[in-house]
């Protein structure tokens, strides 16, 4: 066990590795400079030189990247080129939106999908079924910014249930910054839930044919304890995955949502860094996010542990 | 660059919506909230010619000049318009007395020259005069003299921009980039958090010039509390955050979008006349371009109206008018343009034959980051082909744009567009360096004649023959002017619909 947590780790660390050096050479080699887009279109060549020299865009790319190794060891992960901040509090700023984002949508994804993935397991082929197979593949077809601007329509403009967009003044309360993520959690929830909802009950459909779920019956179980003690512990092993890998997409692409709300989150930090070419914080990140998808599936490897005693590392 | 200066459009909308001032008194207290298109990059309005940049900054920096509501020069931190001597080379500029900077320090000759002399080392403005000028001096403590190598009429105006801008800033808070921002104007900022909101309070040491508003000049009154620009980069979230009351203002917004923003009880829709201008630059360097013919067929090619309507939709949203200026500058005319709006393909082929046109593609340089340009860039590749050209139309993104538009192997043509100037002399493809590098001799001369002279009448007679000019020599191709809506708060008072919209004067009804 702690081999495979020290292996683990390691493989962590090359996974990062290898992002870090992808993303430092990826974004250099793109066309578009930083310097030009700071100076506007107005800039001179001689302008932008400068101001290269200034930001050491000008020195050879094996230094640039070095020197920018050197920092990482140091847990430096350099200054924004525009938000005249270290990167490292420009992704501290907007972890918290971020978080809870990603929390509340999956808090929704799950508890529409796995009730109803269970559900239209127990009862296959049923009208129940059918519906739910619908609207699962429905939910998984809608593109989230239009859902979200439907959203904002009728519960921010018809009924000024919600605010339309933003993540609260500057003397929102936590639970006013929270309720600016109801609106954009419910979007990304619905639209994630689809592909949960289907895993569920796929993974359902599998155990609930198995010998043990027919011995449990035979037994005189209830059906309650039959599907939720024996058969949903069972299948929850794909199920956790796919959650999982939900939430690790979402802290990193709930960028359309995050546009459409206004959202200061991590997905859309980095896409305005693109955009502008703010090359520390698109490193910085990416390294990040990196992060935390190792570490997500690493969690999820490690939950495997309590849900499955046969599983062994 | 989105805005940088449109004039015509604020002049045209100050007479539209100048019957929107208050008939009751406006009242003082409560918080403004600005859907703006974005983040700015910097706070620092010299080191970029941003639109939104000079939108935000100019509530909290000052220049020694601004334009009142007719766009002509007033006085803002200058006591009064510069006494230009008989030569047209020295100018010498009193200081208003009293004016406070934001922490507490007095304003004086000292921190002008010390400005001025940042402004022409970082601005792009700036740099375009930094080479004429011989001396920046203060004289006394409220006195700068300006002192120039050769006349150069349109000084004082570069002095009023707001972006790219000779704002004033104490002399020991120069700092490249600026770590603490400290200004004269009639609010301060408070707290910025990036893409979140940049809070700016009243300054409580605001000393307003006297007299009633005028514009951008005049007395600025300070009825808000405070004024939060909130970016919301998304155009539909910013319409539906004006329909649901959440903005007292939301900027730049689709134009699509005018009909639903009519009639609604929490926000109403403004329209910004002539905002701006597109224009293809043509590639007068390197490439098939530098053939004058080529140009020329380009032109004919063209049809402008087409490519307003795919661009813009419904025509109250465009004008199709090829002279430089719209109609209430006094820069108009309509000399050259005969040559606008052809649409003429067999004109265009037989020119192109002229030119010795060889079927190799046009490289056209576009950005779907302005989905106008993309529209206008479809409507051309038409045209174009049929009048016999190819056409490689390359889609990029802006910031790849600005980088590609810098090498002059790589494009014939790349589409931009730009407000109207209050002054000529300043638009963009004019000077040789300008990617386009129009270099041509008689654009030289004159531009020189009309940079220094300093008699008005002279210059509007120069001004003509350069608009000729470039009809005739095609260094761009102008498409045509554009709209902007906008969209505020009915409870938001006072305000003015402006280019760069501004908030002191505004007050919210409680």
């Amino acid at each position: 066990m702690t081999r495979y947590v020290i292996r683990r780790f390691l493989g962590m660390i090359a996974v990062m590795f290898t992002v870090v050096t992808i993303v430092f050479v990826i974004v250099r080699v793109a066309p578009g400079d930083p310097a030009a887009v700071m100076l506007g279109p107005d800039a001179t060549a001689a302008d932008i030189a400068t101001l290269r020299e200034k930001l050491g865009l000008d020195r050879p790319l094996i230094l640039q990247y070095l020197y920018f190794l050197g920092q990482l060891l140091r847990g430096d992960l350099g200054q924004s080129i525009f938000l005249n901040m270290p990167v490292l509090s420009a992704l501290a700023e907007r972890a918290e939106p971020t978080f809870f984002l990603t929390l509340f949508s999956i808090l929704i994804a799950s508890a529409i999908a796995l009730p109803v993935g269970i559900l239209a397991a127990y009862k296959r082929g049923s009208l129940f079924d059918q519906v739910a197979t619908t609207l699962a593949m429905l939910a998984a077809s809608i593109p989230s910014f239009w859902l979200g601007l439907i959203f904002i329509q009728v519960f921010a403009v018809r009924f000024s249930w919600f605010p339309v967009s933003g993540y609260g003044g500057p003397d929102a309360s936590f639970i006013v910054r929270l309720s600016h993520l109801i609106l954009p959690a419910t979007t990304l929830g619905i639209v994630s839930s689809a592909l949960i909802t289907r895993f569920t009950r796929a993974s359902m459909l599998d155990v609930l044919n198995d010998d043990y779920v027919r011995t449990a019956r035979s037994k005189g179980m209830g059906e309650f304890q039959v599907v939720m003690k024996h058969a949903f512990k069972n299948a929850l092993i794909p199920v956790l995955t796919v959650i999982g890998l939900t939430a690790a997409l979402l802290v990193s692409g709930a960028v359309v949502t995050e546009t459409v709300f206004s959202l200061p989150g991590v997905g859309n930090l980095v896409v305005s860094a693109v955009l502008r070419r703010d090359y520390p914080v698109i490193q910085g990140a990416l390294l990040v996010i990196a992060a935390l998808y190792v570490l997500i599936n690493f969690v999820i490897d490690m939950l495997y542990l309590v849900v499955d005693p046969r599983v062994r590392y | 660059m989105l805005r940088t200066l449109r004039y015509v459009g604020a002049a045209v909308a100050a007479l539209t919506f100048g019957s929107m001032q208050p008939a009751e008194a406006q009242q003082r207290g409560g918080a403004a909230t600005v859907a703006t298109i974005g983040e700015p990059n910097t706070l620092d309005p010299m080191v970029s010619a941003g639109d939104l940049l000079g939108m935000i900054t100019q509530h909290f920096y000052e220049t020694l000049y601004t334009f009142d509501k007719n766009w002509e020069l007033t006085p803002l931190l200058a006591e009064k318009l510069p006494e230009v001597s008989a030569d047209g080379k020295v100018y010498t500029i009193p200081l208003r007395q009293g004016v406070t900077f934001h922490n507490s320090q007095p304003m004086t000759a000292k921190d002008v020259v010390a400005s001025l002399k940042r402004w022409t080392d970082l601005a792009s403005r700036g740099k375009l005069v930094a080479g004429n000028i011989q001396a920046i001096e203060a004289i006394d403590d409220n006195t700068v003299r300006l002192t120039l190598k050769e006349p150069f009429a349109a000084l004082t105006a570069l002095l009023a921009f707001n972006n790219s801008a000779a704002v004033v800033m104490p002399a020991d808070h120069m700092e490249n980039p600026i770590k603490e921002v400290i200004g004269t104007g009639p609010y301060r900022l408070k707290e910025r958090k990036a893409d979140q909101y940049i809070q700016l309070v009243r300054f409580d040491g605001y000393k307003p010039r006297e007299g009633e508003p005028n514009g951008f000049g005049g007395a600025r009154k300070q009825y808000l509390d405070e004024i939060r620009f909130v970016p919301v980069p998304d155009a539909n979230t910013r319409v539906e955050g004006a329909l649901a009351g959440q903005f007292d203002y939301a900027d730049l917004l689709p134009v699509e979008a005018y009909d639903r923003l009519r009639g609604q009880s929490k926000t109403e829709p403004l329209m910004l006349e002539s905002f701006g201008w597109a224009m293809f630059i043509m590639n007068n360097k390197q490439g098939m371009m530098t053939k004058l013919d080529l140009r020329k067929a380009v032109q004919a090619a063209l049809n402008a109206e087409d490519m307003l309507a795919a661009a813009f939709g419904k025509p109250e949203f465009y004008s199709v008018d090829g002279a430089m200026y719209p109609k209430s500058y006094v820069w108009r005319t309509e000399v050259g343009t005969e040559a606008y709006n052809q649409g003429d393909a067999d004109k265009a082929a037989a020119l192109a034959k002229k030119a010795g046109y060889d079927g190799s593609p046009i490289r056209i340089l576009t950005s779907r980051q302005y989905e106008f340009h993309y529209k206008m860039a479809q409507v051309a590749a038409e045209y174009l082909k049929a009048a016999g050209f190819k056409v490689d139309l390359q889609v990029v993104d802006w910031a790849t744009l600005v980088q590609r538009r810098a090498e002059p192997a790589v494009w014939d043509i790349f589409i931009t567009h730009s407000p109207f100037l209050p002054e000529p002399a300043l638009i963009a493809p004019l000077p040789d360096t300008y990617p386009g590098w129009w270099a041509s001799e008689t654009k030289n001369k004159l531009l020189t004649a009309f940079n220094t002279e300093m008699d008005q009448k002279k210059r509007i007679a120069i001004w003509a023959d350069i608009q000729k000019l470039i009809y005739e020599e095609v260094p761009f191709y102008k498409v045509g002017d554009f709209n902007a809506l906008t969209a505020k708060s009915p409870r938001l008072q006072g305000f003015t619909a402006s280019p760069w919209p501004y908030f002191w004067n505004a007050s919210l009804k409680q």
